[in-house]
């Protein structure tokens, strides 16, 4: 209402606003205010609470008995406050309508909130309206679409009003129109005249929403509150939200006018003593967006508060332009506890691990680096990264867990903020689910918890390797000791080991694998562990490849695997496959073992099978990763042969390895080239490999196949 | 610009139109009023903004205080080109009208794809089968 007196840029008639707004204020006051004689008997008339205290209603019955006179006059005046700029024309109306509440409100105590009543055709306050209509249950109507047919009444109101509301309007005609009007009205000027009432100090804080608009004395029109007792808050809010619907939400100003105390109380919610004045009277004028200097600023360093003092002055500016309307909500956050936001947010920042802000320490880590290489290349003395000095808290390790003062039974129930109650030593009884839950379900716990080593593990490494070199050389057999002990303590916890093909489906191993995220934990794992670990993996992977193929689809489709067409990994029914993850530290693993090593894993895709027709070694060929693994195991071999390398083999590795060979190009040859699968990665090497021991046309039917 | 670079922070949202994205897919147009360490937001003269094609609705909705965790993004509104939008307004009934045509028709062609699964004997999987998170 009165913030809009103030939104024009206009100095002189700001300042005849400015004026104007004060003696307003005075009236408001007045009327609104504490002054005992005129106020009390409108506020019970307009906001008797339907559980008014005894007191509180002989005390507002007496007063309307009393007030006869000023009654008719005061009614119309109520009217003022509480609507926007449509004064002049709601007063005489409201004003005998009023006089009817008036008696009902003498005969009942038990009022409800009086508003007053308007015809719907009149330019009435929707939401006054619709507090009159009926008394609407929150339960039996959805305050939203309560809100969208008050809209729809709105949409009138706004037309008609907007002389009146609209500022940008009312900039261009003379502003004062309806203050002309209003000024005019005799009752009005016989309040005006009388002598303000004394200030109830402890209601000004919650004027300060109000007052943002006016930059105005800090009075408050809310009597409302203190007739009423808190309990009766709750019953007013929610009989105030049903009327309460921003229609045009976006309207700084709070359209439902009439009810504009009650409103004021829902912003702050019932009254508490533990608000503080300073909190909420903010003392800007206009209603600027209150970026105060954080109270640290001092801890700054130079460039950042160069930044923050510019961006404030930037952004004070640029709300002028932007901005013609004054948000009387603004402010609502107070300095003090933005402040105490950003405080939080930096005291986040401080910490040791990386985890807690990786974007944070990744953007630092990358300035220093560039600086330092700025510095080495440019041969510019040392610049120092401005870093964000923030305020150093002790973070508190360790508490007392157990208080006990001498002479008691027991602890005593001290509550911290780590601990909220400790009055018993609760011991964890729950039993780790192991019947119940699937064999899913139990993977991914398992691989849960070795993922968490495993990161703690590469955590380790990378501090080690961040840290300066003569720490990293102090550190370095202490660290890899304990990285070693941890990686094989993840590795014993995976109980790598090949069992028979009835006993896949339960191990445990096999059943980490099956997961996806399992996969990534072993591809991720592989190059910490040692060549031996690594290889016995690789060795069970083998072995079970058929089984693994089989069970890798992310679906949990049964049945899917039977079909043919899900063997295709392009057709766009397959499931995808998450195998090939293994692909990479696989093929490390691959490239750094023996010959004897080699063959070895190179019988378990030849041996055949009882349950399945085919060998493991065809049907890695129909495989994405299988024929990967393939091609990755060959090439190595021929590499191992081709070298001066001693190879130290064992008796019959020869044979076995000349064996695979015509073995896979037979195989090759046989599988229809539909069925094959293109691998990952496709080694340069393996066509000399089988121009050791193939024909001529074999070799360029091969070729043809795995083109 | 921020005054603490490498950092985020709404602070410097305070007071201003956003448009902030749930997670259960609302869409929330609303003043930012106030925050938290959590980035929960308290949102002012709230509206909930439902698009249905080119045509959209808003429900007027009041105060929101919306718990941090829930935010999938949120961006400020450039008053100015607010209204710059080739969508079109509606009204709320017709827009909920919309919004339920076009959820029937959604589930509707999920049946069909379920049942075109089922046949060729593929199924779709359950939310808590997968291992994918």
């Amino acid at each position: 209402i009165l913030e809009e007196y103030l939104l024009v840029e206009d100095a002189p008639l700001l300042e005849e606003m400015a004026e104007e707004d004060e003696e307003l204020d005075l009236y408001n006051e007045m009327t609104f205010g504490l002054d005992r004689d005129s106020t009390e008997e409108d506020t019970a008339k307009l906001l008797m609470p339907p559980e008014v205290s005894p007191e509180l209603a002989e005390a507002v019955a007496e007063e309307t008995e009393a007030m006869e006179e000023p009654r008719p006059e005061a009614a119309e005046e109520l009217e003022e406050p509480q609507e926007e700029g449509e004064m002049e024309l709601e007063v005489d109306q409201i004003g005998s309508e009023l006089e009817e509440e008036e008696e009902e409100l003498r005969t009942e105590e038990q009022e409800e909130d009086q508003e007053p009543c308007e015809e719907p055709n009149e330019l009435g306050d929707p939401a006054v309206m619709k507090a009159v209509q009926s008394k609407p249950t929150l339960e039996s109507q959805d305050s939203a679409v309560l809100d969208s047919r008050i809209d729809a009444c709105w949409a009138e109101f706004d037309k008609e009003d907007m002389l009146a509301m609209d500022p940008a309007v009312w900039g261009s005609s003379p502003g004062s129109i309806p203050l002309h009007h209003v000024l005019e009205d005799k009752a009005i000027l016989q309040v005006l005249e009388r002598p303000p009432p004394s200030p109830n100090v402890a209601l000004d804080f919650l004027g300060s929403p109000v007052q943002r608009g006016y930059g105005g004395s800090p009075r408050l029109k809310c009597p409302d509150l203190r007739l009423m007792s808190p309990k009766s808050f709750p019953q007013r809010f929610l009989r105030q939200t049903a009327g309460y619907g921003s229609p045009a939400p976006f309207r700084p100003v709070s359209p439902s006018m009439s009810s504009r105390p009650q409103s004021l109380a829902m912003h702050f919610g019932p009254m508490s003593s533990s608000l503080e004045p300073a909190h909420f009277f903010s003392p800007s004028a206009s209603g600027q967006l209150n970026l105060s200097t954080p109270s640290h600023m001092t801890q700054l360093h130079p460039r950042h508060q160069r930044i923050l003092t510019q961006r404030q002055a930037q952004s004070i500016s640029s709300k002028k332009l932007w901005s013609p309307k004054v948000d009387p909500y603004s402010g609502l956050m107070t300095s003090k506890e933005k402040d105490w936001v950003i405080k939080v947010e930096m005291i986040q920042l401080q910490s040791e691990n990386m985890d807690d802000d990786y974007y944070y320490q990744t953007y630092y880590h990358r300035l220093e680096h560039k600086q330092a290489e700025e510095e080495l290349l440019g041969g510019r003395n040392k610049q120092e990264p401005p870093k964000l000095v923030t305020p150093f808290i002790q973070k508190v390790e360790t508490y007392d867990s157990v208080v006990r003062i001498a002479g008691s039974l027991g602890q005593v129930a001290v509550s911290t903020c780590y601990s909220p109650r400790r009055a018993i030593d609760a011991v964890h009884h729950a039993l780790v689910e192991e019947a119940t839950g699937s064999h899913r379900l139990r993977a991914l716990h398992r691989i849960e918890k070795l993922f968490m080593q495993l990161l703690e593990v590469e955590e380790m490494q990378r501090k080690v390797s961040l840290a300066p070199e003569e720490q990293q050389q102090q550190q370095q057999p202490c660290c890899q000791e304990q990285k070693s002990q941890e990686v094989d303590s993840i590795y014993q916890a995976l109980k790598v080991r090949t069992c028979s093909s009835e006993e896949e489906a339960e191990d445990e191993f096999l059943q980490v694998l099956c997961v996806r995220k399992g996969k990534k934990l072993m591809a991720r794992l592989l190059p910490h562990l040692t060549q031996e670990q690594a290889e016995k993996i690789l060795l069970t992977i083998t072995h079970h490849l058929p089984f693994l193929m089989k069970k890798d689809m992310c679906w949990d489709g049964a049945v899917a695997m039977m079909c043919q067409t899900v063997s295709d990994p392009f057709s766009p029914l397959c499931p995808a496959q998450s195998l090939p993850l293994l692909y990479s530290p696989l093929n490390e693993v691959v490239g750094r073992m023996t010959f004897s090593k080699l063959i070895k894993v190179l019988q378990e895709m030849t041996r055949p099978l009882s349950e399945f027709p085919e060998l493991p070694l065809t049907m890695a060929l129909k495989n994405q990763f299988g024929i990967s693994l393939l091609y990755s195991l060959l090439s190595h071999g021929e590499r191992l042969l081709s070298s001066d390398a001693p190879l130290e083999p064992r008796r019959g590795d020869f044979e076995t390895w000349t064996d695979t060979v015509f073995l896979v190009a037979r195989e090759l040859s046989q599988v229809p080239k539909a069925s094959l699968v293109e691998p990952l990665f496709l080694p340069s090497n393996l066509l000399s490999l089988f121009c050791r021991y193939l024909d001529k046309q074999t070799i360029h039917h091969l070729e043809a196949k795995m083109e | 610009m921020n005054y603490m670079p490498g950092t985020a922070s709404l602070i410097q949202d305070i007071d201003k139109k956003h448009l902030v994205l749930l997670r259960d897919g609302r869409t929330l147009i609303g003043y930012l009023r106030s925050i938290d360490q959590f980035a929960n937001l308290v949102l002012h003269q709230t509206v909930e903004r439902i698009h249905v094609g080119k045509k959209y609705g808003d429900i007027p909705r009041g105060i929101f205080v919306v718990r941090g965790e829930n935010v999938v993004l949120l961006g400020e509104i450039d008053l100015e080109r607010e209204s710059d939008t080739p969508l079109q307004q509606v009204s709320i009934e017709e827009i909920l009208e919309e919004q339920r045509v076009e959820q029937q028709a959604k589930q509707e062609s999920e049946k069909l794809k379920a049942q075109a699964l089922k046949e060729r004997g593929l199924s779709v999987p359950r939310a808590d089968t997968l291992d994918e998170y």
